[in-house]
């Protein structure tokens, strides 16, 4: 940690505060349990943060959460439509967060592949 | 087991987030000197019975059947780091009284993982919950920073080694936990920050 690194953090901090605000289409809730955090969901959070930044997507919250329930297939993230449609996304890795942030939020084409199951709640 | 420090304190200060608090404040103090690492996370949520923080601590894994509160693998990880690093681990806590967790460890341990990405931790509780309080304090050798979620920069200093080393509290007050409330002027009560410092 280092003064650059807090700035940039003031940066990053103040701009999803700023998005927050706006207008959303998405919301992407990342589970950050200990589970989740296990299994590498702060790095999934960042690279989606970024990609988000990189390709200059809008109207896209993301929201961090503890344990959903889904242990087992962790790291797991939950994209919410506005609409009320919610895919659930999950063994997710860096490479793959880059596709959801591509595919289903830029584009709006849900990533078939990497989800899984219809509204699988808890258990 | 986490391979880095950051990772630890983003688990354990979600468990403050899942608890209600309203104010989150992260402490970390790294002396190379002192041979000191220490890391402090303290909140003002519901806080524990002493049963359930001695359950927690004890039996160090997730209870499913406290499934609304997954809480207890994450301080037990880190407690294992600590003792496994030649440090201390604390915990105090309280229904009402929020919960403080301090962990220390010997900074040239071998088995001591880095600090890591503390940003990325401190981005993933900013936007945990916007209307929490997330505050981070470090300090090394010859550094202090501030930060708070609310406040974004509140002060910044950098290459400034304080002259008095008596004003920096030393690792061993952070060690010495049970003698903590005798030294109110160097660490407040979590009523007094909340009610000095807190927002609103």
């Amino acid at each position: 940690m280092n003064l650059e690194e807090l700035k940039k953090l003031k940066e990053k901090a103040r701009q999803q505060v700023a998005l927050r605000e706006g207008e959303k289409k998405y919301r992407v809730v990342v589970s950050m349990g200990t589970s989740g955090i296990a299994a590498g969901a702060r790095d999934v959070m960042k690279t989606l943060l970024n990609e988000i930044e990189k390709r200059g997507v809008e109207g896209v919250e993301v929201r961090v959460t503890g344990e959903i329930g889904l242990e087992d297939v962790e790291p797991v993230v939950r994209v919410e439509e506005a609409g009320g449609e919610k895919t659930t996304y999950a063994h997710l890795d860096a490479e793959k967060a880059r596709r959801i942030v591509a595919e289903h939020l830029d584009k709006g084409r849900k990533v078939d592949d990497l989800a899984v199951g219809k509204e699988k709640k808890g258990e | 087991m986490f391979d880095e420090l950051s990772l630890h304190i983003l688990d354990v200060a979600m468990n403050s987030l899942a608890a209600q608090a309203r104010v989150v404040q992260i402490t970390v103090l790294e002396s190379r000197k002192r041979d000191w690492l220490i890391v402090r996370i303290r909140d003002d949520g519901r806080g524990m019975e002493e049963s359930e923080l001695r359950r927690v601590l004890e039996r160090g894994r997730s209870g499913k059947e406290g499934r609304k509160r997954p809480i207890g693998l994450g301080l037990a990880l880190l407690r294992q780091t600590s003792e496994m690093c030649g440090g201390h681990f604390h915990v105090r806590s309280a229904p009402g009284q929020g919960t403080t967790v301090t962990a220390s460890m010997r900074w040239s341990h071998v088995d001591r993982p880095p600090l890591g990405d503390l940003k990325t931790t401190m981005l993933a509780l900013c936007i945990s919950n916007p209307t929490v309080d997330v505050r981070l304090t470090y300090r090394s050798d010859g550094q202090r920073m501030c930060f708070s979620s609310q406040e974004l920069i509140r002060k910044s200093e950098s290459a400034r080694e304080p002259q008095d080393g008596a004003r920096l509290p030393s690792s061993s007050d952070f060690l010495a936990s049970k003698n903590s409330r005798a030294r109110p002027e160097s660490r407040p009560a979590l009523g007094r920050i909340l009610g000095g410092e807190a927002v609103e």
